[in-house]
């Protein structure tokens, strides 16, 4: 292990996690807002509506992710739709994790009972206030475990698009390899900051979920 | 229409999948069994080292896990080819994840169970196979089906390699006919492809529910008449 080395790549790793970073995080926004959205289009009760959202996540869960990605980037362009390497990472990683959002978010909102709601109409609240002071704190604290697996799914996961090119962690690692040959320093580098990574991410999402199963109100 | 014009060399594709995914399914399987029997053992100087193996497996990207097993393990004198490289790393990723499928299965077993075997003279191997096993299927099958899929799936990590799949057929397909004829077929090529790994995908959930149901079955009568000893853990296990 030369650590001199390391030290010498560091630079060039670092500009490689920060786009990992960026992907990782626009798609974990992206996905968490389409992942709530089809969760309540999922339960909305609009037949056409259910099936289109169940149809996706099948398929989506169904496929690997590297076609997917290769979909995207490859063959959207024949189709009329170009988008750049970047665009096109994220377009993938939010696809592959909206799906699983989707699902996530789903098994949180069924996991509020039907009491709730007539809890909240007995109290006089409207129908958008109950949806928004009721169901959506309750449904996000039950999804949350889950959602957090995903959210670090989907860092991770941002190491698939160095198929297509895009210049991040892995695809930086793999680069100087093909001209250092130094894979031992470099995969024990960038498994290193991936590991930090998750145990960063999921020790926030720890502290969220403390936080949160606290009883609501009771101020 | 392409896809019929290069039927055979697909087909040759999807074989090469499906030979690299039971090849996957067979050593993640292995190394599932082996790792469950390192988090479960009486020795922290086992366990633990397992427990750290297992964890940081599920925590790199699997990506880096096959690169990694292909440019490193040549350092250490071990050289495998694409095949075998790809199929070694997403098994013992596959191992990883499998071994807590197993072990959350075993424990949902009440310790009754196991002290019943032991008094019945189920011994060791015996009371585990007999008595404990069938008992912990019901939890271990849904996530193993699933964790089974994801592997499939993830056999077309071998064409990050240049193993000879479906996927690296269809990229080979897409670069000679774009190169023949101009105007890049890709979105109806890897379109099918998404489509052949759907479908794959599908039919082992399909056979996979029918084995669940196999095993749900004596237990559902025997519930009738004692207390019911409904699976308690769920675990979903997520490609990752």
């Amino acid at each position: 292990m030369d650590f001199a080395y390391i030290l010498e790549a560091l630079p060039d790793l670092m500009t490689g996690l920060k786009t990992t970073l960026i992907v990782s995080f626009l798609a974990i926004f992206l996905s968490c807002l389409i992942g709530l959205l089809g969760a309540v289009l999922r339960t909305s009760g609009v037949k056409p509506l259910q099936y289109a959202v169940t149809a996706y996540v099948e398929f989506i869960r169904g496929t690997p992710y590297l076609v997917q990605i290769f979909f995207i980037f490859y063959g959207l362009p024949s189709l009329g739709m170009r988008f750049s390497i970047f665009w096109s990472g994220v377009i993938a990683l939010t696809a592959w994790a909206s799906a699983f959002q989707i699902e996530n978010f789903r098994a949180g909102l069924a996991a509020v009972g039907r009491g709730m709601y007539d809890a909240s109409a007995s109290l006089g609240l409207k129908r958008w206030q109950h949806s928004v002071f009721v169901i959506l704190p309750l449904a996000t604290r039950a999804a949350l475990p889950s959602a957090m697996n995903t959210i670090v799914a989907t860092v991770k996961n941002s190491a698939y698009l160095q198929a297509i090119g895009l210049v991040e962690l892995t695809f930086v690692a793999v680069d100087r390899i093909a001209y250092d040959f130094r894979a031992i320093e470099m995969f024990a580098s960038i498994c290193v900051i991936y590991l930090l990574c998750v145990f960063t991410i999921s020790g926030l999402g720890y502290v969220v979920e403390r936080r949160l199963s606290r009883p609501f109100g009771g101020r | 229409m392409l896809l019929l014009e290069f039927q055979s060399f697909l087909l040759g594709g999807l074989l090469n999948t499906l030979f690299l995914s039971s090849v996957m399914i067979a050593g993640g399987t292995l190394f599932a069994v082996i790792f469950a029997a390192g988090l479960s053992a009486q020795s922290a100087w086992l366990r633990r080292p397992v427990y750290g193996l297992v964890e940081c497996l599920r925590d790199i990207p699997l990506m880096v896990t096959v690169l990694m097993v292909y440019f490193v393990l040549p350092h250490a004198g071990l050289s495998f080819n694409p095949f075998w490289s790809s199929a070694l790393s997403v098994s013992v990723w596959g191992g990883a994840n499998g071994a807590h499928i197993i072990r959350a299965g075993l424990l949902s077993v009440p310790s009754g169970q196991r002290e019943a075997a032991l008094s019945s003279g189920l011994r060791g191997w015996k009371g585990l196979f007999l008595v404990i096993l069938p008992q912990a299927m019901p939890v271990i099958l849904p996530p193993y089906v699933s964790l089974i899929t994801s592997l499939t799936q993830a056999s077309s990590l071998g064409a990050v390699l240049g193993v000879n799949e479906l996927l690296r057929s269809a990229q080979i397909l897409i670069e000679q006919t774009t190169i023949a004829r101009g105007g890049s077929p890709a979105y109806l090529i890897y379109g099918s492809i998404l489509i052949a790994y759907f479908a794959l995908c599908w039919s082992i959930s399909a056979l996979g529910a029918k084995f669940e149901r196999h095993f749900a079955k004596p237990y559902l009568r025997a519930n009738g008449r004692t207390q019911p000893a409904a699976p308690t853990v769920a675990l979903q296990a997520t490609m990752t």
